[in-house]
């Protein structure tokens, strides 16, 4: 791999690096955090995460992994399913019907197609109880789980506060910057309180 | 150099082969550096990078200047999110003990940010200037520059530069085999010490019980 600008690989695979500790990952937090919302007692469909160059032949679409019960591992987090291969997997098979024109064996088809259908039915009523969210998860697509928002922006408030101290002594109080960062860091604490209210509700 | 537990990085890791951020990881990345980017430039300047590296790593005040030179390639005074990325997956590979790999995978744009001259060579200086970052030691700088100076003008061209990311890869897969032949051999080992207890308790407890049947049977 070459050239001065990194390209982000399209996935991640295997575990990270020796060092890491057994303390709660904020990955195990966000999947605490996912169940404290309304309870789905949902098999999450786990699909096997293929490399890029597998896998493009069957979907068209890379497929990821998404575990749940996601511990310190580095596979598990925020990886999340393939919408769009739930449908195909939650698809009801379609009864096949026999061919014969008799009575007894038409009653029977009916009492099988009576059972199938309600077979059938029933499993779509499981089927629509267990299907995942899909707004929500649609939504988690695109927005970064929560716990690693609060630390990010946690973080960065503290970074930032020390920063402001700098500013402060080397070019002052008064200047553009140094007042540019303190609203900034304002705003951050703003937003962070806001969130707190939030949840304590 | 190490990461402070429980910082955002830290919850970070690289793809142990390719030694890259995956793509969720990269998004958050950037969400991290807006966070930061706090004038809407989309860089962070000096004293901005300072204390991010100061609150994420235990680098010192002349380790990261030296590193923001590095970074500041263009000699802006500032850092955008390429050269942010690019340091954060060292920091990552150091982090997670994976320097040799990343070396080996990013051989290209580890040398050009090492040649802080432009002069497509790099000296032991340079190398030495930036070992807290990709973990050379000494003697390993001294092999490098004896066994891979083909040229021997003492300073290495990105070949030979090449050449040593090759060896030190090489070495490190052997190294790695190594320990783990070992721990198995270890592992085998164990297993069979405990099969020989476990053979050795069950014979005494047969006897035992041998001896109290004939007790019983007198």
């Amino acid at each position: 791999m070459e050239g001065k600008a990194f390209k982000a690989s399209a996935k991640s695979s295997s575990h990270p690096g020796s060092g890491r500790s057994s303390l709660q990952d904020i990955r195990s937090m966000w999947s605490t955090a996912t169940l404290s919302q309304p309870k789905l007692n949902v098999q999450l469909p786990t699909v096997r995460e293929d490399s890029e160059l597998e896998d493009f032949s069957v979907s068209g679409k890379t497929r990821w992994s998404y575990d749940q019960k996601a511990g310190h591992d580095a596979e598990g987090g925020w990886e999340a399913s393939d919408g769009g291969e739930d449908k195909d997997r939650f698809k009801p098979e379609e009864p096949e019907l026999g061919g014969d024109s008799s009575q007894g064996s038409r009653l029977e088809e009916d009492a099988s197609k009576t059972d199938n259908e309600k077979s059938t039915s029933e499993s779509s009523l499981n089927i629509s109880r267990h299907t995942p969210h899909r707004a929500y998860w649609v939504e988690q697509q695109n927005r970064l789980p929560l716990p690693l928002t609060e630390l990010m922006e946690n973080e960065a408030l503290e970074i930032l506060t020390e920063a402001l101290r700098s500013y402060q002594s080397e070019i002052g109080r008064d200047h553009s910057l140094t007042k540019q960062l303190q609203r900034y860091i304002e705003g951050l604490k703003r937003r962070r309180n806001r969130r707190l209210q939030v949840l304590a509700i | 150099m190490k990461l402070k537990q429980g910082s955002f990085l830290w919850y970070l890791y690289l793809d142990k082969l390719y030694c890259l951020l995956s793509v969720r990881n990269v998004k958050a990345l950037v969400e991290y550096f807006h966070l930061l980017d706090v004038h809407r430039k989309n860089t962070l300047n000096d004293v901005l990078f300072y204390h991010f590296l100061h609150h994420v790593t235990d680098l010192t005040r002349n380790q990261i200047t030296v590193v923001f030179h590095m970074l500041d390639w263009n000699a802006a005074g500032e850092i955008g999110f390429d050269q942010f990325y690019m340091l954060v997956c060292i920091l990552l590979a150091q982090e997670n003990h994976l320097e040799e790999q990343f070396l080996f995978r990013h051989s290209r744009p580890v040398f050009e940010l090492l040649d802080l001259d432009g002069e497509l060579k790099i000296g032991p200086d340079n190398l030495y200037m930036y070992n807290f970052l990709f973990n050379i030691k000494k003697e390993q700088l001294r092999d490098l520059y004896y066994n891979f100076d083909i040229t021997g003008d003492r300073l290495l061209n990105y070949k030979e530069f090449k050449l040593f990311t090759i060896f030190s890869m090489d070495k490190y897969q052997e190294s790695q085999k190594a320990e783990k032949e070992k721990k198995n051999e270890k592992a085998l080992l164990q297993k069979k010490v405990a099969q020989v207890n476990e053979s050795q308790r069950e014979s005494l407890l047969g006897t035992k019980q041998f001896e109290s049947i004939s007790n019983y049977n007198c």
